[in-house]
């Protein structure tokens, strides 16, 4: 990316992590947030460590809730679950406290940010298979984000894989977005969305369905999925070998949601030569995954020609900075 | 084309953004005259690729995926085939037949002040100054009648009927709607299409080309009965309703080539002059079903009450429409932004000089029609 003095940020709202990118000289900064909370009992020490640490918290009485990346390791210490702001790609509808929070950690973020910026914000495609439910997500989220002072507007999140990642096939290609609550998926033809939909089965799937089999909290075993897991070879622990399980059964689910969608989409244009496929997100990271999901998908027949998979340069900040691509697009 | 041109350029967000430009039909109106040049050779290039079968859209049967956008070409054929021929079949009876299974009932139809040509306003200059003068329908507002209803249930035939006879004769005493649908899908014309119907009252809408003031005149009205209430989101319409509904609608839009962004809802349109606030009626804000009917999703058009005449609206105003009209609005204000910053005024200055063009039309046209009351008295 060239213009380095454009006021533009990029926000990759996910269900398990908020990314902000934007422009540091040169070079794109990004800043994370885990997209979680945890309530835990109030005292005055705690609070004094949390102020000097800069650790995003609030206080409701007699407790203090800790926002954002330390309320993994809070929860993981009072050996509690995290609360999460969003589940499956969307606002968490049985979470109260889930659009106060998200306000929060989204805060946490731009605090630092001076003057009025092109602001785009990640959604997620529709379930495939399902009704459009995504409206009321996406008009809070850019209620209080127009709030926060900025020019705001939204894109699907596989779509901004594309634009963070290939502008050598002119943003023509599949881009998958691997996150926390969906994968989502889109077909671009020279940027325009064609085919865009998400998959209910991602890293929150993975956590919990290991979590059920293992006895192991779900956050703990993110937890050790981020720290040290793989995909290559073989696996002395039992939680790396249930993961293992559950994410090849997290890649056919991908591959198989792709293929029905591929075959039947009825204005998928034909480019006439293989188009390129990005992965991106905090799922597709273990050392591996990318074999495996190229693996799944040659043994498919999945109906578009596909002339390479690739991982993205940095996954876990792709959709943030395809956000900031689009922004600065949008800026004059 | 357009690839080779991308290719051409290096700078990576610039080639994004020509080919947002030239792709994405979404941005048109706020292109330039070049980008808007641009544009239009892309959605020509690709209307004769696909007339030509050379783009190569597939043929499947079951589509299971709703793409984001559709492009450009499928649009326009839409269009085509909602205003493809409805004619009148047959008329006796005091019914009238039409060729897509529409039947209207004409026993409650009664007579208005006709519709005399009414005045619209040029889109990108809507002021007293750039008006020009229409006769024929130019869009339809969707009402619902907010009206006493039984539970709609067999046992209730009775009440039902009753119900509908007595708010069709109340709607036809008031010249309220042209058209009322009753909870069985009947049709029945009351105010005569070439009559006003007096449906909007103070309401703004915009289309491509002009912008609309006080819809009574260039608007039909068509009303459902019903009583749209929040707590039980799937009674605002019974099926038969829709079914009904759509065939009407395209009958009118065939009879009057009305574009599809012209059909919308009183809580769309409606307006209220006196604090400068729209929603002043909300009825049909969310549930109304464009798209069951053949129609593009309007709730996401921005209303040009925001956007050309500066009105505003309050929270209380996106409590009771909830999600549905929101990021209308947004992009509205958003327009509204745009167009300031364009001019180098500040918002509210800028608003101020929408809403001043705003009066000055009203009070021509309240100035118009004492004049006529006068001249009829003499008469």
């Amino acid at each position: 990316m060239s213009k380095s003095n454009v006021p533009a940020l990029g926000l990759d709202i996910g269900t398990s992590r908020i990314c902000l990118a934007r422009h540091k000289g040169q070079d794109v900064d990004f800043q994370t947030q885990l997209n979680a909370f945890v309530t835990i009992p109030y005292s005055k020490m705690t609070e004094s460590v949390l102020k000097k640490a800069g650790i995003p918290h609030t206080i409701a009485g007699q407790e203090m809730v800790v926002q954002g990346n330390e309320s993994d390791r809070f929860a993981d210490l009072l050996n509690v679950e995290t609360r999460r702001t969003m589940t499956k790609g969307v606002l968490n509808a049985t979470e109260p406290d889930s659009l106060n929070m998200l306000r929060k950690i989204v805060g946490s973020l731009l605090e630092p940010v001076d003057g009025r910026h092109k602001l785009v914000f990640t959604v997620p495609a529709a379930p495939l298979g399902a009704e459009d439910g995504l409206t009321y997500h996406e008009a809070t989220l850019k209620q209080f984000l127009v709030e926060s002072g900025h020019d705001v507007k939204s894109i699907n999140e596989g779509l901004a894989v594309v634009y963070a990642e290939m502008e050598s096939s002119n943003y023509t290609g599949i881009g998958i977005s691997c996150g926390g609550g969906l994968c989502n998926v889109c077909f671009a033809y020279l940027s325009m969305p064609v085919l865009s939909f998400s998959i209910p089965k991602a890293g929150d799937y993975i956590d919990q369905s290991t979590s059920s089999m293992t006895g192991e909290r779900a956050n703990r075993i993110r937890l050790l999925k981020e720290e040290s897991f793989h995909l290559n070879g073989h696996f002395a622990d039992k939680n790396f070998q249930v993961l293992a399980v559950y994410y090849d059964e997290m890649i056919q689910s991908l591959v198989n949601g792709m293929k029905e969608a591929f075959s039947n989409a009825k204005n998928k244009p034909k480019i006439g030569r293989p188009v390129p496929l990005v992965l991106g997100g905090g799922t597709a990271l273990p050392e591996g995954f990318r074999d495996r999901f190229e693996k799944i998908l040659k043994a498919s027949e999945f109906p578009v020609p596909v002339s390479e998979v690739r991982l993205a340069a940095d996954p876990l900040y792709t959709s943030a900075k395809g956000a900031l691509v689009a922004a600065m697009t949008d800026a004059e | 084309m357009i690839e080779w041109r991308a290719t051409a350029i290096h700078d990576p967000v610039e080639r994004l953004r020509y080919l947002r430009l030239v792709t994405s039909p979404t941005r048109r109106f706020r292109m330039g005259a070049e980008a808007r040049r641009l544009w239009l050779v892309g959605l020509a290039a690709l209307a004769l690729a696909i007339l030509s079968g050379n783009a190569g859209f597939g043929n499947s049967p079951k589509p299971t995926v709703r793409p984001l956008f559709l492009p450009p070409p499928v649009v326009v054929s839409r269009t085509w085939e909602s205003n493809a021929g409805v004619w009148l079949v047959d008329q006796r009876g005091g019914a009238e037949t039409y060729s897509n299974g529409l039947r209207i009932d004409n026993s409650f139809a009664v007579s208005n002040t006709p519709r005399d040509s009414y005045r619209v306003f040029e889109r990108e200059h809507p002021d007293i100054l750039h008006s020009h003068w229409k006769d024929s329908p130019a869009g339809i507002v969707f009402h619902t009648t907010e009206s006493e209803q039984a539970p709609f249930e067999e046992g209730q035939n009775q009440n039902l009927q009753r119900i509908s006879v007595g708010t069709l004769n109340h709607v036809r005493r008031n010249h309220s709607y042209h058209f009322f649908i009753d909870r069985f899908g009947r049709v029945f014309r009351v105010v005569k299409e070439a009559d006003i119907a007096f449906h909007a009252g103070r309401s703004v809408w915009g289309d491509d080309n002009f912008v609309y003031v006080n819809l009574n005149s260039a608007f039909l009205g068509i009303a459902l009965e019903t009583l749209v209430n929040k707590d039980k989101p799937l009674e605002a319409a019974t099926s038969a309703q829709i079914d009904s509904l759509r065939v009407l609608t395209q009958m009118l839009r065939a009879r009057y080539q009305i574009s599809d962004s012209n059909c919308v809802t009183h809580a769309q349109v409606s307006v209220n002059a006196s604090n400068m606030l729209i929603g002043y009626h909300t009825d049909w804000a969310d549930r109304f079903p464009f798209l069951e009917i053949g129609l593009k999703d309007n709730y996401l058009e921005a209303p040009a009450s925001l956007t050309a005449f500066g009105f505003g609206y309050d929270p209380s105003y996106v409590e009771s429409t909830g999600a549905r009209l929101l990021p209308a609005l947004m992009e509205a204000e958003d327009g509204l932004k745009a167009s300031a910053d364009r001019l180098h005024l500040p918002l509210g200055r800028y608003r101020l000089v929408l809403q001043k063009n705003y009066k000055e039309i009203t009070a021509v046209a309240s100035s118009i029609d004492a004049a006529k009351e006068t001249t009829n008295e003499q008469k």
